[in-house]
Order: C-alpha cells, then sequence, then structure tokens
C-alpha cells in the first residue's frame, strides 16, 4: 500500500521534472520576421552566435541600388555557383535588363521570386523559427530590407557517398545497388522500382535537435492502413535529442525491446526492400543511414535471401534449407558436443568415441570449459577482425587459425574434435546473418544448460526458446508465421521456395483485410511450344 | 481476459497432445496384458462419450469456465467447495505427470541427476509456458504436438524387421473381468483427465466446432494407443511387456544399431508438457476466479513450485506411484471425471430446457 502511493508520488514527481524540463531545453523562435534587415540578421547571427560556418552576404541591388538584400547559407552544405548564377546574378544584373520605370516593387518576396529568380525549390517562410528550420537544413535564406517575409531557396549540395555495392548483403545474381546516406536517393532508388502512384512516402521529422527526416513508405492499396497507423504512432511517440540511423527507431517502435530476437529487420538492398513493400510491409527510410527498417518481420525473413527468387527453385530451396540447418548448427553445435561426450556417450558410435577419447586424452579442462574458451576466442578474433583496418584483420585471421587453433591443439590445451565443432559453429554462423545476434548469445546459454543438464538441459532450453519464439509478435504478426499458426499459401515459402508462378497471393498475415492479396493470374506455368496450337490458328 | 483466443486446430493439438501425455512411457492399459488392445477400444469409446459430456456441459454453458459452471449450478458455497477439490485435483494432476516425467528422466537418461533438478528444470520452463498465456501454449502446441505421431512412425518403421505379428494371441486368456478393469483405469486416464479442459474451452474461437474437435481428437487418440499397443507387443512380447517399466522406452531400445532413446524422451516432453501447463493453468485460473483476482499470473509461480514439492514428496519410489497410479487412482478420480460433470450436465440441461423455450417464443 505504502509502496504504491510513494511509487505514485514518485511517478507525479518525475512528470512534473520532465514538464519543466521540456520547456527548458524547446526554445522555439515562434516570432515573425521584421521588415528590417538589419534587425532581422542581428537577431539570426545572435540566434547561431556567430557560427564560422554560417556565411551572410549583403549587398544592394535594382537599377539605382537602393534595395538592399542579404544571403544567409551555410558554408560547404549549399552550391555556391548556382547561389551566384541563379539568385545573385539575377538580381544584381538581370534586373538592369528590364526597363528602368517598370513598376516593380522589389521589397516584395512575391514579386523576386516570379521575376528574378531562377531556381524551382523555394519557399516563403514568414516566421523565425522557419527560417532557421531550412537555413539548418541546408536552404539559402533571401532576406529583403523591407519585406516581413524570407525566401528559402534550396541550393543544397554537399559531399555524398555514391550508389554502391552494399558491404553486408553482397548477391551473386541481381542487382549490385544499394542505399546511401541520403535518405532522397534511398527514396528514389524506391520509386524508381514500384512506378505505381499507390506508393505512398510520408515524411516525419525525429529529433529534437538533429531533426531528422524519416519517411515511411508503403503501398497503398495493399499494406494495412491499421499497420500503417501503428507505425505512424510508435514513431510519433519517439521524443529523443538525435536520431543517428535508424537502430535508433528500432529501439524505439520494436514490440519486443527484451527479446533476443529482432522484430524490425534492415536492409541496405532497394530491391529486397521494394520486394517487401510489394508484399505489404512498411519501409522506414531514415537519413543519414544506408539501412532501412521494414516492419512487420517474420522469423522465416532472417533465412530468406533475395537471390532465393532471382535463382531457379531447385538450387534455391536446397540453400534454404542448408540455412536452417547450418542457423541449428551455429546454435547448437558446441552444447551438443558438450552434452554427447559429457553425458550421452552411448549416443556416438564407439568407432567415434574412441577418437573422441584419444583426443581428449591430454586435455586437462572439462568440456564445457574447453568450449567456452574456443567460442570466446572465436567471438574476440571476429570483433577483432571487424574493427581492425583489412590488413591487420587478415593477420588476426592467420593468427587466430594458425596460432589458436594449431598450437592450441599441440599443447594439448584443446582437443582436435572441438576445433572442428568451433570452427563449423563459426562457419554456420554467418550463414544467416539476420539471426546472427540472437545466434550468438542462444550459443553460450545452451552450452551453459547442456554442460549442466546435458541433453535433457538443451531441449529444456530449446523449449523454452521455441515458447518464447511463438509468443512473439511483430506489429501483430505472430512471429513464427506461417508455421504457427499454420498457413498453406505461406508455406510455400519457407522450407523450399516454390516456384514463382506458384505463389499468387502475398502474405494474408501482412494484409490483415485480405484486399488485393492476389499478386499474379493463374496458370502461369510456362509450357513448352506445342505444335498443334500454332496449327488451329 | 476475454481476449484470449485459441484456434480450433490449437485446441485439436492440445487435446491430443494432452492424452498423449504420459501415455507416451506408461502403457495406460498394461493390466489387461494381451487384451490391452480391447481394453483400450473399451475404454476409448467410453471416454469419447465422457469427453462428448465435458463438450456438452461447455456448450450448454458458453463462455463460462468450470467455475463459473459450478457456482451456478450448485450454489454458491457448494460449488466453491467443489471447485477448491477441482483446483487440489488439477494440481496433484500435475504434480503425478511432473513425477512420472521426473522418474523416467532419472531412470533412464540421466541416473545421477537429483530428481528435483530435473523437476525443477522443467517447471521453470513450464511456468513460462504458462506465464505467457494458453494462447502461447497453443500456438506451441501447433510446432510441436505434430512431432509425436512422427516421432511414433520413426521408431515403428525401424522395428519393422523384429514384429511377431501373433504375440496378442490368444483373446481373452484371462477372461473379460481384467479388461474391463483395465477399461475403466483407461477411462481416467488420460480421458477423463480432460476435464481440466472445462477451463479452457471458452477460450476456443469457432464455438460451433468444439464437439468435432472433441470427438475427433479422442478417437484419434484411442487409435494411436490401439497401434503403440500393437507395436510393442508385436516387438516385446507379452511376457516382457509384462515386466517392463517403460515399455514405449523398451521398445525403441530395440532397435537395432542405433540409439534413438532420445525421440521417445522429446515425445514425453512434448506430451507430458502440455498435460502439466494444461493442468496448471487450469489449477491457477480456477483459484484465481474463486479468490477473486484478476490475473491468474499471480498464481502459477505458487503453484507450480507446490507441484514440484508435492511432486517429489507424494510417492516414494517409481513402483510405489505405479502401483498407486494402478489401484487407487481411477477410484479417486471418478468424482471429479465422471460424477461432477454427469451432474453438471442434468443440471445444465434441466435448467437450459424451460430457457431454451422461452427464447424459442420469444422469437
Amino acid at each position: 500500500m505504502f509502496g504504491y502511493i510513494l511509487k505514485k508520488i514518485r511517478y507525479s514527481a518525475l512528470k512534473r521534472k520532465n514538464m519543466s524540463h521540456d520547456t527548458a531545453t524547446d526554445k522555439n523562435y515562434n516570432e515573425p520576421l521584421l521588415p528590417d534587415l538589419e534587425k532581422n540578421l542581428d537577431v539570426i547571427k545572435s540566434i547561431l552566435r556567430d557560427s564560422s560556418d554560417v556565411t551572410v552576404h549583403e549587398f544592394n541591388f535594382g537599377h539605382d541600388r537602393r534595395y538592399k538584400g542579404a544571403l544567409v547559407f551555410i558554408d560547404n552544405m549549399v552550391d555556391k555557383e548556382e547561389i551566384h548564377k541563379n539568385i545573385l546574378k539575377p538580381l544584381m544584373y538581370d534586373v538592369l535588363l528590364l526597363k528602368k520605370d517598370v513598376d516593380m516593387d522589389f521589397t516584395k518576396i512575391d514579386i523576386i521570386r516570379k521575376n528574378l529568380i531562377s531556381v524551382m525549390d523555394s519557399q516563403k517562410v514568414t516566421l523565425l523559427a522557419d527560417l532557421l528550420d531550412s537555413l539548418l537544413t541546408g536552404t539559402t535564406i533571401l532576406l529583403v530590407d523591407g519585406s516581413k517575409e524570407a525566401l528559402a531557396v534550396n541550393l543544397r549540395k554537399w559531399e555524398a557517398r555514391s550508389i554502391e555495392e552494399p558491404g553486408t548483403e553482397a548477391v551473386v545474381r541481381g542487382p549490385r545497388e544499394g542505399f546511401n546516406e541520403n535518405a532522397n536517393v534511398s527514396i528514389a532508388l524506391i520509386r524508381r522500382k514500384i512506378k505505381d502512384p499507390d506508393l505512398c512516402i510520408e515524411k516525419l521529422k525525429i529529433g529534437m535537435r538533429t531533426k531528422t527526416d524519416v519517411y515511411i513508405v508503403y503501398l497503398k492499396s495493399v499494406a494495412n492502413p491499421k499497420l500503417i497507423e501503428e507505425i505512424r504512432n510508435r514513431i510519433g511517440r519517439i521524443k529523443i535529442d538525435a536520431i543517428l540511423e535508424s537502430g535508433y527507431i528500432e529501439q524505439f517502435i520494436e514490440d519486443a525491446p527484451y527479446s533476443i530476437f529482432p522484430t524490425v529487420s534492415n536492409s541496405e538492398k532497394p530491391d529486397k526492400v521494394v520486394a517487401k513493400i510489394l508484399e505489404g510491409r512498411a519501409a522506414i527510410v531514415v537519413d543519414g543511414t544506408p539501412f532501412v527498417l521494414i516492419v512487420p518481420m517474420l522469423f522465416i525473413e532472417s533465412f530468406q535471401s533475395g537471390e532465393d527468387y532471382y535463382a531457379r527453385p531447385f538450387l534455391a530451396s536446397i540453400m534454404r534449407i542448408i540455412r536452417f540447418l547450418s542457423f541449428i548448427i551455429s546454435t547448437l553445435g558446441p552444447a551438443f558436443y558438450v552434452a554427447l561426450t559429457v553425458f550421452h556417450q552411448e549416443l556416438i558410435p564407439t568407432q567415434l568415441l574412441i577418437s573422441i577419447a584419444a583426443g581428449r586424452e591430454r586435455v586437462p579442462f572439462p568440456a564445457i570449459l574447453e568450449a567456452g574458451l574456443m567460442l570466446f576466442t572465436f567471438d574476440v578474433l571476429r570483433e577483432a577482425g571487424v574493427r581492425l583496418p583489412k590488413p591487420v584483420g587478415q593477420t588476426i585471421g592467420i593468427v587466430g587459425a594458425l596460432v589458436l587453433g594449431q598450437a592450441s591443439v599441440e599443447a594439448g590445451l584443446i582437443s582436435p574434435i572441438m576445433v572442428i565443432v568451433v570452427s563449423s559453429t563459426a562457419i554456420a554462423s554467418f550463414a544467416v546473418p539476420a539471426q546472427t545476434d540472437s545466434g550468438t548469445i542462444l550459443r553460450y546459454i545452451y552450452l551453459g544448460l547442456a554442460g549442466i543438464a546435458g541433453g535433457f538441459g538443451v531441449i529444456m532450453g530449446l523449449l523454452a526458446t521455441l515458447l518464447h519464439l511463438s509468443s512473439l509478435r511483430s506489429f501483430g504478426v505472430p512471429y513464427l508465421w506461417p508455421v504457427v499458426p499454420f498457413n498453406l499459401s505461406g508455406i510455400k515459402d519457407v522450407f523450399i521456395r516454390m516456384p514463382v508462378w506458384t505463389m499468387q497471393k502475398r502474405p494474408s498475415v501482412i494484409i490483415w483485410d485480405n484486399i488485393d492479396s492476389i499478386r499474379q493470374s493463374p496458370g502461369l506455368m510456362p509450357s513448352p511450344y506445342k505444335e498443334d496450337k500454332d496449327d488451329s490458328k | 481476459m476475454g481476449k484470449v483466443r485459441i484456434s480450433s486446430i490449437q485446441l485439436f493439438l492440445l487435446l491430443s497432445g494432452f492424452l498423449f501425455g504420459s501415455t507416451v512411457i506408461l502403457a495406460p492399459a498394461k493390466g489387461a496384458k494381451n487384451d490391452a488392445w480391447l481394453a483400450i477400444l473399451i475404454g476409448g469409446a467410453c471416454g469419447v462419450l465422457l469427453m462428448g459430456v465435458y463438450a456438452a456441459i461447455a456448450l450448454l454453458n458458453p463462455s463460462k469456465t468450470l467455475v463459473d459452471i459450478l457456482e451456478e449450478k450448485l450454489g454458491k458455497v457448494a460449488g466453491t467447495i467443489v471447485a477448491i477439490l477441482y483446483v487440489w485435483y488439477f494440481i496433484h494432476l500435475a504434480s503425478l505427470v511432473f513425477r512420472d516425467f521426473g522418474e523416467f528422466i532419472c531412470s533412464v537418461t540421466f541416473p545421477e541427476m537429483p530428481m528435483v533438478v530435473v523437476i525443477g528444470l522443467f517447471a521453470a520452463v513450464l511456468l513460462y509456458a504458462v506465464n505467457s498465456g494458453i494462447e502461447v501454449v497453443g500456438r506451441l502446441s501447433e510446432l510441436l504436438v505434430p512431432l509425436i505421431p512422427v516421432i511414433m512412425l520413426i521408431i515403428s518403421l525401424s522395428l519393422f524387421t523384429v514384429h511377431d505379428f501373433t504375440a496378442f494371441l490368444p483373446i481373452l486368456e484371462n477372461g473379460i473381468t481384467p479388461v474391463l478393469k483395465t477399461a475403466l483405469s483407461f477411462i481416467t486416464f488420460p480421458f477423463g483427465e480432460t476435464v481440466a479442459f472445462l477451463m479452457l474451452f471458452p477460450h476456443l474461437n469457432q464455438k460451433e466446432k468444439l464437439k468435432n474437435v472433441v470427438l475427433i481428437s479422442a478417437i484419434v487418440s484411442t487409435l494411436m494407443q490401439v497401434l503403440i499397443f500393437f507395436r510393442d507387443i508385436s516387438v516385446l512380447g507379452s511376457g516382457l511387456m509384462d515386466r517392463a517399466t517403460f515399455i514405449p522406452h523398451l521398445t525403441s531400445l530395440i532397435i537395432p544399431e542405433f540409439n534413438i532413446e532420445p525421440l521417445v524422451d522429446i515425445n514425453l516432453l512434448i506430451g507430458g508438457g502440455i498435460k502439466i501447463s494444461v493442468c496448471l493453468y487450469a489449477a491457477s485460473r480456477a483459484l484465481c476466479q474463486i479468490a477473486g483476482i484478476n490475473d491468474y499470473r499471480n498464481l502459477t509461480g505458487a503453484i507450480s513450485t507446490f507441484c514440484v514439492v508435492l511432486s517429489i514428496w507424494v510417492h516414494e519410489s517409481v513402483l510405489d506411484l505405479f502401483s498407486w497410479t494402478e489401484k487407487v487412482w481411477s477410484y479417486y478420480s471418478l468424482p471429479f471425471q465422471v460424477f461432477v460433470p454427469l451432474l453438471l450436465l442434468l443440471l445444465s440441461l434441466k435448467k437450459s430446457k424451460p430457457s431454451n423455450a422461452g427464447t424459442a417464443n420469444e422469437k
């Protein structure tokens, strides 16, 4: 009882503190601009505290140079040549081509915009806050003495990476292009693949200080409106000072923050994202990162690769099964080895048992310690290899493989079979990139359980994992769909990949209302050229 | 609470898993020796009827749990007392299954492990399951229960070469009495135990399918039991079968050159897990309703801990457990499984008839 009251009091105190905190940081400059150029410039300069990259260029224009104007922009974020060509030159020189007695009042921004400025993308701003917003995102501000308005001209230009092949999702067959840090480029890449008026792109600004552009991209007639509404709500809820990567958004909108399994997927490849948008999912593009989020996520997506659909179904199906097996090996390999050698020797064929025993003869540690040590070493090697510069990274690989592998066996620290188990586990763990995090954690958990209670412990761990997986939902979609709950048309794309012409429907669980679920007409199975059909014509 | 929904296929699999339960390791109709198949068939037929009674009770009292029905039909005081007895029954049932499980693991797979560790670990996982909600247990059953027949099939096919198909002869060597006795115990274990599902039936999303789901699952599991019996007896012979403790496990050991014993463990784990989690859920839900607590999750921890302790404490050894199960359990269960449900059915029929007529008149 007292605890409850105390909690209430603490909560309300916290709330009050938060509210005052909000008003303190949120300086909103909701004042209108003044008609006096000097004063406006002073205000802007004082707000920006004379930052060195803010350039203010004052000039006079008009026939007798009686109008005063100023350009404010941030160096290195604008195209100075274009500013010169399209703003300064028209205002200062091309204006002289007009007759001297023409009746134009150049203190009116509208008149300047319509008659002189030769840039398409420009906007009038009247509030100081809007002016600052657009100035800080890289637009050029034109202020004119005597006008209560300013013109924000979009002539942004900054150094950016070109479109490259992403490092994380390399393919043998399929498009090589990847998203880059510029959200506009990413959206253009999506738009270039879906030429459909239904493709909706909603823009939001998240982050009180970074003001990061976040776009929700979806197909209006395919995506479930409830899903979009839910995404809007969850993203709109975020009150944070900075969004530096889509991972920030992911952690604020995911369904199960305490789960080791991701419920939001991400990709760097436009073809993958487009395929998912076409299935009724929504993509969340965040400015400043090439990783686009896709919701909802199904567990099975971790095992699907874009290439599965570009290759013919036979090898694709085999690869799919191999991916499942490697996920099982990567999580259960060391645990099974420990459980078998410590608890269930009777399950090992005798010949193998003898060679395992011979290998372990000189090893001083219990099997679980041995396995834990090797797994730890592998994870250290992997982490070090990622962070180090490439040439050194190779050295680390050699050191790891030769020195640690070979030498530790020869020194009698590790049994040779353990090296095989751990290295096959390590290789298998890279086959399913989307579940690398959860796989790594599960590996240690299962290993511990195997050391404590053998196969029984591992099975208990598996049972708990399955329980957890079947309790997960991603934006209302059961995580294990289409296996649980079972769906016949969905299962076509789980353990094997059926030919593309058999997959007529979109995943029914994502488009809840089953509107527009057919994605191709039936009976598209190709058949050989028929003689008699041709004769009848 | 009303929001929890399980689909008819999930209920079917839950029921089937529940019926397999510990029968995966204990041949349920062992007492009838060679004629066990007859006992299974007779018991199965009665079991189908009994489960039909439960379904009828659920259908006559839609969206009401066992506790609601008891309190409505027997009055507040008597209903509450009977409901508390039911809570005890579910707890006892769960702890018996725990003990079966623990005995099996400890005597077969992990002879050196203390039983409380085995049962405790299992209980921890099942506690997590029950706390995640009966929906999740349903979804998990969708994933795991189909494995049971697959594993059965694997074991049966690997034993194809060692079958002796005449082993169950002669028929009715010892007369009909032991067959009928065994049939009675087969009704109570496993069919009558599904009385726990009266706490679950309100969650079914398609009420009209309830009857079919219940009947099909009862028939399917009866047939499976008969098949398993024929497999076991044709592999082991009646003499060995009489002496063995864990018959299906012994059968799987006979498979030449290959050890698939862990598969039996997995079957037991699935069946027993579903049985225990349904019992735990039923017990905690019922106790919650009696005591007027909002969320059954407040009680699951306490109840499952109690089950673990009870399971260790209630019997001295596996032989004690088995003889008790054989001799006492069926009579001990009869009131819970047969008498009270029949009474409830009669009362529901009596009370629903006038009201049905009334609604018909209104229409």
